[in-house]
């Protein structure tokens, strides 16, 4: 299939999911814990997905759904790409016993899977959305600071970055000027991909549970129906469309990201599609 | 007073073979105004030399000695006093190689970084300065040249941006790097003759290079390098006219226009330096004095200085 025509389709569904996230309370006929029908109504005319078991329409979640989740995808992937950023550039640059210290540390952690590490770690912090946002985007910028680090060691030998010494430039003035811009594709890159892996790494710890369980997203929708017995009683309308709307937007991520990565890596080649 | 003098400069480099010296005892003096060309084959220590000036060696390298620019000691200045001096008092034309220009940085923000570090002009005078600059250089079109990334640019055109580059805020001493590797003969001459216009009387030059024709062009004196050390130095036409030391000798005969006599043997690595005379491994004239000697560098009157124990 034609990458120009998947990378633009990817980008059109993932603005239609940030416009249905920001105008959720004009889209979703009710609002998202209202109770406004009888438990357990198959979709029709007034809820076009049905209810659930206490009677809250499952479309009006599905549409508040989109603003916690996706603010929580970008949230954590935008952290985790400005401390990778950030640390990368400033280790790679200086090198030395600092560079030497953080990528010891990188080294001991890097082993350690992200999702179980994540679990426990969970225990220790109140679940409240903002702290596991934050939580994720530290632990999710190990790999990037790697990734930025050895870009930076190789564009701070450059011609270029000793010209600029050379006319007196300071470091933070060569660090920003010269070496972020030439690591940007590579930042770029890994928000994307970022996203999306925080993105459906957050809908997972919400299903099972590790956060605020109050608020709707797509993550405790899917625990309510699985744990109220929605899977047994074969309640389709209620556990497919949230699993569908994590695949929809997990997967336009991964293309962007792909499309991405292949423009500014010509080395990538090949067609992963 | 000299503009800027060397004495005793010494650049060592620590190795798994041991302390390794890549320039050793040098000693060099220029007034304003000078234009000296620093000779020798590669690997002898003139780059090492003229980053050692700059303040830009690796932080493994260790200077010794003093290298007093008018009356401070660049050695000991701290590094904010020196990133001062860079780029405003001394400057450094970089040889031309793929990567000396920031590929996705405009000419025209590059040539701009100095004239904002140092003189903080407002963006909109900055740019009429590199105008004005790019302009001197033989751009037809600088506003245009200013917006264009350096990738749209031949090999000339990049080294008159990086010559631009070095000028932009006026330095008392220059010091340009191999200006002309990579260049054809049309457009090195093109661009010899653009440094020396642009160096002019006022501003003081050290070419570093292994182009015995760019050095007679650009140049009033001469220091001939081999193996770490200042072998020979003088006025150029003298030193050139009438070359004292058998290096020098063998370095004009082997340029294409004596007729390519090559010196035999190879200079010797920096960790197996002889006890005597550096030279005399591949010299026709070495002596057994010359074996065990060290020779210093002597006047020999005229202004000029030989390390050469043959010369009496």
């Amino acid at each position: 299939m034609n990458r120009q025509l998947i990378f633009w389709v990817s980008i059109a569904v993932l603005v239609m999911y940030i416009a249905i996230a920001l105008a959720a309370p004009l889209i979703a006929p009710f609002g998202p814990t209202a109770i406004t029908g009888t438990p357990l109504e198959p979709p029709g005319d007034e809820h076009l997905f049905g209810t659930n078991d206490v009677g809250q329409d499952i479309f009006a979640q599905l549409v508040f759904g989109a603003r916690v989740t996706l603010l929580f995808g970008f949230c954590a992937a935008l952290l985790s790409v400005l401390i990778s950023t950030s640390v990368g550039i400033v280790i790679g640059y200086y090198g030395g016993l600092v560079d030497e210290i953080v990528s010891r540390a990188i080294d001991i952690f890097m082993p350690i899977p992200m999702f179980p590490l994540l679990i426990v770690l969970t225990t220790f912090f109140s679940p409240g959305i903002l702290q596991i946002s934050i939580l994720m985007g530290v632990l999710g910028s190990i790999y990037g600071i790697r990734i930025i680090r050895s870009q930076v060691l190789s564009v701070s030998q450059t011609c270029f970055v000793e010209g600029a010494r050379a006319i007196g430039a300071s470091d933070i003035h060569i660090m920003s000027r010269h070496i972020l811009p030439n690591v940007m594709p590579l930042v770029m890159v890994k928000f994307v991909s970022q996203s999306q892996h925080l993105l459906v790494m957050g809908v997972g710890l919400s299903f099972i549970g590790l956060w605020d369980t109050t608020t709707v997203d797509w993550g405790t929708m899917i625990q309510n129906a699985y744990s109220s017995g929605g899977m047994a009683l074969g309640l389709w309308w209620w556990i497919l469309p949230p699993g569908i709307v994590v695949i929809g937007i997990s997967l336009a991520l991964a293309m962007i990201g792909y499309s991405i990565e292949e423009k500014f890596n010509p080395r990538v080649g090949v067609n992963r599609l | 007073m000299a503009l800027i003098s060397l004495t005793g400069v010494q650049v060592a480099f620590p190795s798994r073979y041991g302390r390794i010296c890549a320039a050793d005892s040098v000693d060099l003096a220029l007034d304003t105004g000078d234009r000296m060309a620093l000779i020798g084959e590669s690997g002898c220590g003139k780059t090492v030399l003229g980053m050692a000036v700059m303040g830009l060696l690796p932080e493994n390298a260790h200077v010794s000695g003093t290298i007093r620019y008018g009356d401070r000691d660049l050695l000991t200045l701290p590094p904010a006093a020196m990133q001062q001096i860079r780029g405003r008092e001394i400057s450094m034309i970089q040889q031309n190689s793929a990567n000396s220009l920031n590929p996705v940085m405009t000419v025209g923000e590059q040539v701009a970084e100095s004239l904002l570090v140092h003189r903080h002009l407002s963006r909109h005078a900055a740019q009429e300065e590199v105008s004005r600059l790019l302009g001197l250089m033989g751009f037809e079109d600088p506003e245009r040249v200013q917006g264009c990334y350096p990738h749209e640019f031949s090999g000339g055109m990049r080294e008159r941006i990086l010559i631009a580059l070095a000028l932009a805020c006026n330095p008392r001493l220059v010091i340009a790097d191999e200006p002309t590797a990579g260049l054809d003969a049309q457009v090195r001459l093109q661009v010899l003759n653009l440094i020396k216009n642009q160096i002019g009387d006022n501003r003081t030059l050290l070419l570093i290079t292994h182009d015995l024709g760019a050095a007679a062009l650009l140049c009033t004196l001469i220091a001939v390098m081999y193996a770490g050390e200042i072998i020979e130095t003088g006025p150029l036409h003298a030193v050139l006219s009438m070359p004292k030391h058998p290096y020098t000798l063998g370095l004009i005969a082997s340029h294409p226009s004596a007729g390519l006599h090559p010196i035999p043997g190879m200079s010797p690595p920096p960790d197996q330096l002889p006890d005597g005379c550096r030279f005399c491994p591949r010299c026709s004239a070495a002596t057994d004095a010359c074996r065990c000697t060290h020779p210093a560098l002597t006047d020999t009157g005229g202004s000029r200085q030989v390390r050469c124990l043959q010369y009496d």
